[in-house]
């Protein structure tokens, strides 16, 4: 599981300038690499790879957004979504694999501001 | 001084939720939702069909009669939506292509019981109230199976 980095002064300009978005993490179904109440700034641009933390509409709650890692890319090109925290989670073992369209970005860092 | 800098920069984009679970407290999950808002369609339509027509030259019997019918018809539609979101919540969300090879029926058990939930909310039928508990009582055996616990099923009412 890979951790994810803690922004720089890059990810901060680029928030800065509305090319990164913030997102505020709720729920604990991404421990221990994100916490809640932790922030990322998010990338909407560019590819995903297996592996990568994703913010993606809810494939059936679509006022819904979800921040999970991409397990893996399905044949249809359907996104396989898992918790990094597995225990009692909601993800695609429950919900299956959410169509591409759904993608709302990347999580690119976690937002830091020591 | 720097840290204030960044912190500044960084609020200039709005936070938006990304949720890290779906439906609340991660992990409970308890068929008894759906089971109570069932028993209180139940209650309802039985309360429905048993409900007397007063004559209808006493206007106070029957503005009566209609406000009681209006509230029992309100419940009962109100519980019916409840107790298949419920479902609806528990098939999607709780259980898993795993359990799917313990329950190979699973789906046909969740869809006749969501299906139930519709009938109940626009017939009047105890009939198909007393199917829908019966699909519920199932649904909670199934449940409690997947954790390994032998958990009764019971009735409110």
């Amino acid at each position: 599981m890979t951790p994810l980095k803690s922004s720089t002064w890059l990810e901060t300009l680029f928030l800065g300038i509305g090319y990164l978005e913030r997102y505020l993490v709720a729920g604990d179904s991404m421990t221990p690499t994100l916490s809640p109440g932790d922030e990322v700034a998010v990338d909407h641009r560019g590819t995903v790879v297996e592996g990568d933390i994703v913010v993606m509409r809810h494939p059936f709650k679509t006022d819904i957004v979800v921040i999970k890692r991409l397990d893996h890319i399905e044949d249809s090109g359907e996104f396989y979504l898992l918790s990094d925290n597995p225990v009692g989670s909601s993800d695609s073992r429950g919900f299956g694999a959410v169509p591409r369209k759904h993608f709302l970005g990347k999580a690119v860092a976690r937002i830091c501001n020591d | 001084m720097f840290n204030e800098i960044k912190k500044r920069i960084v609020e200039m984009s709005p936070a938006k939720t990304a949720e890290a679970h779906c439906d609340g407290p991660c992990g409970v999950y308890d068929p008894a939702s759906a089971r109570i808002a069932a028993e209180a369609v139940h209650s309802m339509t039985k309360k429905i069909v048993a409900l007397e027509v007063p004559s209808s030259d006493d206007p106070k019997a029957m503005a009566a009669y209609h406000n009681t019918l209006s509230r029992y018809i309100s419940i009962k539609e109100e519980q019916a939506h409840i107790a298949k979101t419920e479902l609806l919540v528990l098939w999607t969300d709780y259980f898993k292509p795993v359990h799917l090879e313990q329950f190979a029926d699973l789906h046909d058990v969740f869809w006749n019981a969501a299906k139930l939930c519709s009938s109940v909310k626009v017939e009047v039928s105890v009939e198909h109230c007393e199917e829908l508990m019966q699909a519920i009582e199932k649904i909670h055996n199934m449940f409690w199976q997947t954790k390994n616990r032998d958990v009764a099923f019971y009735l409110a009412g």
